[in-house]
């Protein structure tokens, strides 16, 4: 999960790596994504980790509902 | 009773290890977790042990120390989170911003484009993220994550 300048470095990295492309966005989805993702503290007692569901939803909820963040 | 005893167990090494990198900015070793602990280093390894198995962290392959206590990174990463003048490793972008997310603080990421090195710059301030340049590419789909969560 890397930051690139921009989509056209994201099609030489993979180019370059021989690998498919992924899939991309700003980073302020990912700025989304992680505040929720880390919204808890993991050394809490209470942080358990996410289901494989409650992941999913979670995923819904922030607009990440393509084939690519479908979890089974 | 063992089982009770064990899962309370791991759960204060989880804590006691987050607070441990929160204030030293790295993830403890298995002995500093043991002084951290006062507990014996063969403790420690087994409950880290059964918190990768569990999905909590990973552990390095050969040596079974921490390779990544998400959000942060044992070892040095393109991920620098400046935070409260201490500076982190994250694993990975979304790490990076998982840092100051999960720690309610402001920050700096100091990274650089995946491509070409060219430096870059993340700030979180407020609870909000600023100076937000770039592309964020994920490799894998989210269903293979697991499978080898150092290549994403």
């Amino acid at each position: 999960m890397l930051l690139f300048r921009s989509d056209e470095h994201v099609d030489k990295w993979c180019g370059d790596w021989k690998l498919p492309r992924g899939e991309t966005f700003t980073p302020e989805q990912c700025w989304r994504l992680a505040r929720e993702w880390f919204d808890t503290n993991r050394g809490e007692p209470r942080w358990r980790r996410r289901t494989a569901a409650e992941a999913q939803a979670l995923f819904d909820a922030l607009g990440f509902n393509s084939p690519f963040w479908r979890l089974s | 009773m063992g089982q009770s005893f064990g899962e309370d167990f791991d759960r204060e090494v989880r804590r006691r290890i987050y607070d441990f990198t929160e204030r030293e900015g790295l993830p403890p070793t298995i002995s500093q977790a043991a002084a951290e602990l006062s507990r014996g280093a063969e403790e420690i390894a087994a409950s880290l042990a059964r918190l990768a198995e569990a999905h909590v962290l990973i552990l390095q392959r050969d040596s079974n120390e921490i390779l990544m206590l998400p959000p942060f990174s044992a070892v040095p990463t393109p991920f620098v989170v400046e935070l409260g003048g201490r500076a982190y490793f994250a694993n990975c972008v979304w790490d990076a911003l998982g840092v100051p997310s999960m720690l309610k603080r402001d920050a700096e990421i100091k990274t650089s484009c995946g491509c070409c090195g060219a430096s870059m710059k993340l700030s979180v301030a407020g609870g909000a993220l600023a100076d937000a340049r770039g592309v964020v590419h994920f490799a894998l789909p989210a269903a293979r994550w697991w499978d080898d969560l150092v290549f994403t």
